[in-house]
């Protein structure tokens, strides 16, 4: 492959210093060119774009409406693996929530990256819209959003806060969350947003993304959600592992039970799987190790445009119908109209008996 | 003013009227297993797989039995009856139609085929087909008639309908329309043949009904 040539020894030094066998490395950059659906002679080639980005270019990382779940996904693997070891590369300049630096040194570092310009942008949480409502430092989430989207060389929007509010805008949202994208075209930034739309972000996700534009110097290919097409192409059910089961027939019945320790399908336990458009089942979580249906969790479809809303409750099929003013389940409305239609077809045919006509046709009448 | 036999539904439309029939019939039931699977299978029988592979197939009847009725309403030799579907019509003779059903009065006009409330009745049919088949092509992930990727051409339909659980939850409540429009057509023709004895039941599988000659 050429590999032995391209990576230089001293950048496999500090991979090596860190715990990370140099086969362990190029595992993960083939792992990488798997995932951007690339072919085995990119590796070398990922290699080097990686190595290069040991240099630069900075990462600012903005903290807005969120639990943090994506920079704990982030920085809680088991052991330091490959990709986070390529975020720490990346020169991550400013993360709120893992910085040591604080306060007004903790702004300066910010300001600095702003001046120097061309880093990624990547945006945790929700921006919450109305007036006081989510602030850092005395500024506006969206002032700050908008301040630093100007000289950012990428945007990504990473976990369902970022993408679409998720979680911290869902109903009765008082404090008017919106995603990332929706944000910048309300403070009138035109840029593109890459969407990572996951509770929490998929750590390889954002890893191949940043490889990606490190490697081809563009965003990937996105779809109408602005998420990459090549993980959020097809949808979880198509990949699932528990399939087989879900065509023969195979279903959970009760969570703890011996077929969900089959493996059989979780459909009855209300999976959003067949709705929800994620690469989960191949990427899996932590390093591969396992995810939620895995788990024996039902997909909750946060990988959706709309979750948690439109995907509650989490363990029945459907979710409800919110129809003005009422809040009945799609049931529910088929047993009333089926009721009202048996009520309406017995009520007319007493009426057609005690009013004489089913006592044959009088002269003139019709048909 | 004697009755006579008279020839009402052609081959053609007794023949789609049956498809139409036995796809409803099947689109309800695998419907329903596709809504909550109520039997369960072995490793072996795919019982999942055959029941959307039936529910496709009885999909591809329903709307190409529509596209056939459509055609048939403009273009039959037999009888092209499109006309009868006016809504502006239908709309001026419907307080007529509804005097007579609600007992009010005890005659209404004399109708072509259809009275305005079943020409009514089947114009929402034929809609109601239209909406399932795009609703359900938003949801089918294959490529329908082999070569329309549903998932991408359909995708407006989600984003319409405020994503695809939504249209899962339209597609299901649309299926009820479906059942009680059955309900309460099957209770028509029969209650139709019961007071007037003019073979309407009947009509739909000989094609030959009672009418008034003139």
């Amino acid at each position: 492959m050429g590999d032995r040539e391209e990576i230089s020894k001293q950048f496999l030094g500090t991979f090596e210093f860190q715990g990370i066998k140099r086969r362990d490395f190029l595992k993960f950059c083939g792992a990488t060119a798997a995932l951007l659906g690339l072919s085995e002679s990119f590796i070398p080639k990922i290699a080097a774009a990686i190595e290069k980005a040991s240099k630069r270019p900075p990462v600012v990382w903005l903290n807005f409406a969120s639990d943090s779940g994506c920079t704990e996904a982030l920085i809680k693997a088991t052991y330091p693996n490959a990709a986070d070891l390529v975020l720490d590369i990346l020169s991550v300049d400013y993360n709120e929530t893992i910085m040591a630096a604080a306060g007004k040194q903790a702004e300066e570092i910010l300001q600095n990256s702003k001046k120097a310009g061309d880093y990624i942008l990547i945006v945790e949480g929700g921006v919450p819209t109305k007036k006081g409502h989510g602030m850092i430092a005395g500024k506006e989430m969206l002032d700050i959003l908008k301040e630093f989207s100007g000289p950012a060389v990428a945007i990504l929007a990473v976990g369902s806060c970022a993408t679409f509010g998720g979680v911290p805008a869902a109903k009765p949202n008082p404090s008017q969350i919106i995603g990332v994208t929706e944000a910048l075209k309300k403070v009138g930034v035109k840029k593109a947003v890459v969407n990572l739309d996951l509770c929490p972000v998929n750590v390889e996700y954002l890893v191949a993304v940043v490889v990606n534009y490190l490697l081809l110097g563009k965003l990937p290919e996105l779809d109408s959600f602005g998420r990459p097409k090549m993980f959020y192409g097809q949808t979880i059910h198509e990949n699932c592992e528990r399939r087989a089961n879900f065509d023969a027939g195979r279903f959970v019945e009760t969570f703890g039970s011996n077929e969900e320790a089959l493996g059989y399908c979780l459909y009855k336990m209300g999976c959003k799987g067949p709705m929800t458009y994620s690469a989960c089942p191949k990427v899996m979580y932590n390093d591969r190790i396992s995810w939620c249906v895995k788990s024996g969790g039902p997909c909750i479809g946060c990988a959706e445009h709309g979750w948690p809303d439109k995907f509650a409750g989490f363990y029945e099929r459907l979710p409800d119908v919110k129809l003005p003013g009422i809040q009945a389940t799609a049931d529910k409305i088929g047993a009333v109209a089926g009721v009202a239609t048996a009520v309406g077809i017995a009520a007319h045919a007493i009426a057609t008996k005690s009013s004489g006509r089913g006592k044959g046709e009088k002269e003139g009448g019709n048909k | 003013m004697a009755n006579e036999l008279k020839y009402e539904w052609s081959l053609a439309l007794r023949a789609e009227h049956w498809v139409r029939v036995i796809a409803i019939a099947a689109l309800v039931f695998t419907g329903f297993y596709i809504h909550w699977p109520f039997i369960s299978g072995s490793a072996e029988s795919a019982v999942m797989s055959w029941m959307k592979f039936f529910h496709s197939v009885a999909a591809y009847a329903l709307v190409l039995g529509l596209v056939v009725r459509v055609y048939l309403a403009f273009n039959s030799a037999f009888d092209r009856d499109w006309k009868d579907f006016s809504i502006t019509k239908n709309l001026k003779d419907l307080p007529d139609m509804l005097a007579y059903y609600l007992f009010v009065n005890d005659t209404h006009k004399d109708y072509r085929k259809y009275n305005p409330l079943q020409a009514f009745a089947y114009l929402l049919i034929a809609v109601l087909i239209i909406f399932t088949t795009f609703t359900g092509a938003a949801l089918y992930k294959g490529n329908a008639f082999g070569f329309i990727n549903a998932q991408e051409s359909f995708r407006w339909v989600n984003a319409m309908l405020g994503g695809e659980s939504y249209t899962r939850i339209w597609h299901f409540l649309s299926m009820w329309v479906f059942i009680i429009f059955l309900g309460a057509h099957m209770y028509m023709g029969l209650i139709w043949s019961v007071v007037h004895k003019d073979k309407t039941f009947s009509s739909i599988f000989t094609g030959y009904k009672l009418k008034k000659k003139f």
